[in-house]
């Protein structure tokens, strides 16, 4: 039930409740007045009736009278002529207006009727007990179905010598008398053998079944055993009558108050009600998130303070709102759409039938993080403003241009029929032909685009924006693998890339999920025999296909980069755990592999700083290994970080030595202190003659350079004697140990004998080293 | 009331029964209360003898508007004048079965006498003064008498067997009847008979 209908009806009951006692309580009176009148009016008419019937008497009594002194009449009782007797009673009768005339002889038997069943010689009971007293009861008789009011006198010549009885009728014409002067309704009754039998009444034939009445019985005399009854009544209706009017105008007040109340209630109902309803639907439409509309109830009253209340939530609602949604929804720094409100906004512009191919890019600024680390954050900062704004002007975009991650922009934008998308990538590519200047300073952008027009993508009509985004980071990374600058995305690149795909996501996982483990593979002095220390090897408890070696997934990695964040978590677990041993007394130089990739990472100085830093690992238990491949990209530049680790104090080796196509000028200038000679020579080394040659040259080069010279892949005893006679420092292979998790080689280590080290502990300066490396890498 | 004493003496003396042997028999008539029945009659009817029809006469007069005497037993066949002695007039009639008659409005002396010829119980009423009233016993018997105010009455009865017949206008039973067998001797009979003050009709004279 509504609020409205609730005020209103409570009110409109309580109303009706009381009018209906007022009612109650003044009809209840009316009707005690009234049977009060009505009693008081049957009691003066009870008393009237019976002087009536009283007054009849004496008057039928001296009628009666009359006629039994009459001689002649006396003279026809002696004659006892039965034919005689009846005319004179007749006569009698008829003098007197009597409808009845019995004559009795005074034994009680009846001598002559007029008007009566009564039979001659039959005993006539009203006869005897002949009464004229003024106090006698008042006689009814019953005859016939008819009730006569009687009166008997003696006939005497001069003794008494019959009774004459005479009957007046009780019909409806005297009832109507008796009613006229009483001023009540009189019914006459007698109890037959059926019943009680109305004989006459001057009640209306038919009566309303409705009517009460106020009765009073009075009892006649029964002569002949039957008891006759006069009922005075009255009507209480009609006694009720004058009361009746003002009942109808009380009735009339009532109905008209409760019409004017309803009216009343409702209205006052609806003035509350109304707001509260536009209230209520002010706060459906702000939970519906439309907060457009203002709230039109304006009062004075608190309901207009409460809409004023809810007018000012709704503003603050509107702003929480936008500011959550620009949260949700923009890149806070250059206000680009995030990857969420890119993907629904591509995929608006997707469903429309009517729009042009869509081409979607995918934009990688490259080393950007060098910026950020060599130039501050600040710096960083404004030079992605600068390549958002620069993104925005490229044509066809508009607004579609969002930054996904750090230094990673995706774009989309319909191309006009007839438009090759390279024409579009090469535009986005353009945006930085020039340097963007921060704070007068020009920066260099370089930057990747992966390219993919929507048709070109079978899966889904349109395709999803994932989908879309994912092929576009495909051919990003085919593009950086190839090191162009473009790349856009065809049929080619779904098989390898979508499994590829997969495995970085798998690989994420696997740091984040700490799957990735390390082995580590003891390096054992060829001349002593002692332990030299221990090669870190990656692995990968990969949940479905078991334990991977490096091989699985290191060259997939470093084909995406991922390998950078994969160093990082394996050198700081390496130096976390050569630290542990440090600690625990057992100093162990630890070999860490460094791939070309990771030479390209600025931050890899600081990290391992940082790293020994945190973990408190003298520098010289820590060794660097590198592939020559490292130095092909950017020989000068690897050159540099190299010099800045070995400033730190750390090992660096040459990895796989022989295998690359580095010049031997590099590793002249290379500031390392061991080289490893490539496990397929030492593999060759027994069935083939030249690779001992090749083995013993590299042996005697490397240590002409000064270094120390490690061989791996030792399998057997003969391998191991042929390299010690070469005169190969150190070496590890299976023949030795494989690699072991750490807590089984810390107990391989136990029974072994270790080669002293001296390790100095050292206080880093990470700030100092970040400077010195800075202005060495630029 | 006490007139009626010689009335009887001489019918005894007519009838001639003094020549005959008679015993007296004396009546005495008293209420069931004990007092005496004074105005109550008493007739013997001969069981074995028929008295002979008299023809004799007798007087009521009416003074004060009253009869006088009130009760009067006669024996069938007598004449019975009814002076009038008010200063008013009345009117003499009787309905009684057993002498009807009606003398109109007359002064002092009425016009006729009346003859009742006829045993029975007479009632005799003024026409215009109802409180009037007169009881006539007519009887055929000669042997009777009414009952003075000290309720005793001797009646001279040849010896023989009677029925005794006692009546009273207050009677509140029936005509008390008895049969008495008269020896030659003074007998005396008391008889008690029960009255009724308020009684305003009379006990019927049964016919012999």
């Amino acid at each position: 039930m509504s609020l409205r209908t609730r005020i209103a009806v409570t009110f409109l009951l309580l109303l009706s409740a009381v009018l209906a006692a007022a009612l109650a309580v003044v009809s209840a009176a009316n009707r005690a007045n009234a049977e009060r009148e009505v009693n008081r009016q049957l009691d003066v008419g009870a008393s009237v009736f019976s002087r009536l019937l009283e007054s009849n008497r004496s008057l039928l009594t001296q009628a009666a009278q009359a006629v039994a002194a009459d001689f002649g009449f006396r003279e026809a009782v002696a004659v006892r002529d039965v034919p005689t007797l009846e005319s004179a009673l007749e006569n009698a009768g008829d003098r007197v207006g009597a409808q009845l005339v019995v004559l009795t002889s005074l034994d009680g038997k009846v001598m002559a009727a007029y008007g009566s069943s009564a039979v001659v010689g039959s005993r006539f009971a009203a006869a005897s007990g002949a009464s004229a007293g003024a106090d006698a009861p008042v006689r009814v008789i019953v005859d016939a179905g008819r009730v006569f009011q009687l009166v008997t006198v003696a006939v005497k010549s001069p003794l008494p010598v019959a009774w004459i009885s005479m009957g007046f009728a009780l019909d409806d014409r005297a009832t109507r008398e008796l009613a006229s002067v009483t001023g009540l309704d009189v019914t006459l009754a007698y109890r037959g053998a059926d019943g009680l039998r109305t004989v006459s009444s001057s009640l209306p034939a038919r009566e309303s079944g409705a009517a009460e009445r106020v009765s009073r019985r009075i009892a006649l005399s029964d002569l002949g055993g039957v008891e006759v009854t006069a009922t005075l009544s009255r009507s209480l209706r009609a006694a009720l009558a004058p009361f009746a009017r003002l009942t109808e105008v009380l009735v009339f007040i009532a109905v008209f108050s409760v019409a004017a109340f309803a009216w009343a209630a409702f209205w006052l109902a609806r003035t509350i009600t109304r707001p509260v309803q536009a209230l209520t639907q002010a706060v459906d439409r702000i939970r519906g998130g439309d907060y457009g509309a203002p709230l039109d109830v304006r009062r004075p009253d608190e309901l207009g303070v409460l809409a004023d209340g809810l007018q000012h939530m709704q503003a603050a609602v509107q702003n929480r709102d936008r500011s959550i949604r620009r949260l949700a929804y923009e890149d806070p720094l250059t206000s680009l759409m995030n990857r969420t409100a890119f993907a629904e906004q591509l995929a608006a512009a997707l469903r429309d039938p009517a729009a042009p191919p869509m081409a979607v890019a995918m934009i990688n600024l490259q080393r950007f993080q060098r910026i950020n680390e060599h130039l501050g954050y600040s710096v960083g900062d404004a030079v992605l403003i600068r390549v958002a704004a620069r993104l925005r002007a490229v044509p066809w975009i508009g607004s579609g241009v969002a930054r996904l991650a750090a230094d990673q922009f995706a774009a989309y934008a319909p191309l006009p029929p007839g438009t090759d998308p390279e024409t579009w990538g090469r535009a986005l590519l353009a945006a930085f032909s020039e340097p963007v200047v921060v704070e007068n300073q020009p920066i260099d952008i370089n930057t990747t685009v992966g390219l993919v027009v929507a048709t070109s993508v079978p899966q889904g009509v349109p395709p999803s924006p994932d989908e879309l985004l994912r092929c576009a980071e495909l051919a990003l990374v085919r593009a950086r693998r190839d090191k162009r600058d473009l790349c856009l995305y065809g049929e080619s690149l779904r098989p390898a890339a979508r499994d590829q795909l997969s495995l970085l996501g798998e690989l994420r996982r696997a740091v984040d999920g700490d799957e990735l483990r390390l082995h580590y593979q003891p390096k054992i002095e060829l001349a002593t025999g002692r332990v030299a220390g221990a090669e870190v090897l990656l692995r990968w408890q990969h949940p479905t296909r078991g334990l991977l070696g490096p091989g699985a997934f290191v060259p997939f990695a470093e084909q995406t980069g991922f390998i950078r964040r994969i160093t990082r978590w394996t050198l700081d677990r390496a130096v976390a755990q050569g630290a542990e041993w440090y600690r625990s007394g057992c100093a162990l130089s630890l070999a860490v592999n460094i791939s070309a990739e990771d030479l390209g990472d600025l931050g890899l100085l600081q990290r391992v700083a940082h790293s020994l830093s945190r973990h408190q690992l003298p520098p010289s238990l820590l060794t660097l290994e590198i592939t020559e491949s490292g130095f092909i990209d950017d020989p000068d530049r690897a050159l540099k970080l190299l010099e800045g680790l070995a400033a730190l104090g750390l090992n660096l080796s040459v990895d796989d030595f022989g295998t690359g196509y580095s010049s031997l000028s590099h590793l002249a200038r290379m500031p390392v202190h061991e080289m490893k000679i490539d496990r397929s020579f030492v593999v060759g080394l027994q069935s083939q003659g030249e690779y001992a040659a090749v083995v013993r040259s590299a042996i005697d080069m490397g240590h002409s350079l000064g270094l120390k010279v490690v061989a791996e892949g030792i399998e057997d005893a003969a391998s191991a004697a042929m390299l010690k006679s070469l005169g190969c420092d150190v070496a590890q292979g299976y023949f030795y140990a494989k690699p072991m998790a750490p807590d089984d080689f810390a107990q391989w280590l136990k029974g072994q004998i270790r080669i002293p080290v001296i390790a100095v502990p050292r206080n880093f300066n990470i700030d100092d080293v970040g400077d010195s490396m800075s202005l060495a890498v630029l | 009331m006490s007139v009626a004493q010689p009335i009887i003496v001489a019918v005894m003396l007519l009838t001639g029964a003094g020549l005959v042997r008679a015993a007296d028999v004396t009546v005495s008539v008293t209420t069931r209360g004990g007092d005496s029945a004074e105005n109550a009659v008493v007739v013997f009817d001969p069981l074995d003898a028929h008295p002979a029809p008299a023809h004799g006469t007798a007087t009521i007069d009416q003074i004060h508007k009253q009869y006088v005497p009130r009760v009067t037993v006669l024996r069938t066949g007598t004449s019975v004048t009814f002076p009038n002695s008010d200063h008013i007039r009345h009117e003499v009639y009787s309905l009684s079965p057993a002498k009807t008659f009606n003398l109109k409005l007359y002064a002092a002396s009425p016009p006729t006498d009346v003859l009742f010829d006829k045993p029975g119980l007479v009632v005799l009423g003024c026409n215009i003064h109802d409180s009037m009233v007169a009881f006539v016993l007519v009887v055929d018997s000669p042997y009777f008498a009414k009952v003075p105010a000290t309720g005793t009455v001797v009646v001279k009865l040849p010896p023989g067997r009677y029925r005794l017949r006692v009546w009273h206008e207050k009677l509140a039973t029936a005509v008390v009847t008895r049969e008495v067998t008269v020896a030659d001797a003074p007998t005396a009979l008391p008889v008690t008979i029960d009255l009724d003050p308020n009684r305003d009709t009379v006990a019927a004279w049964p016919q012999a």
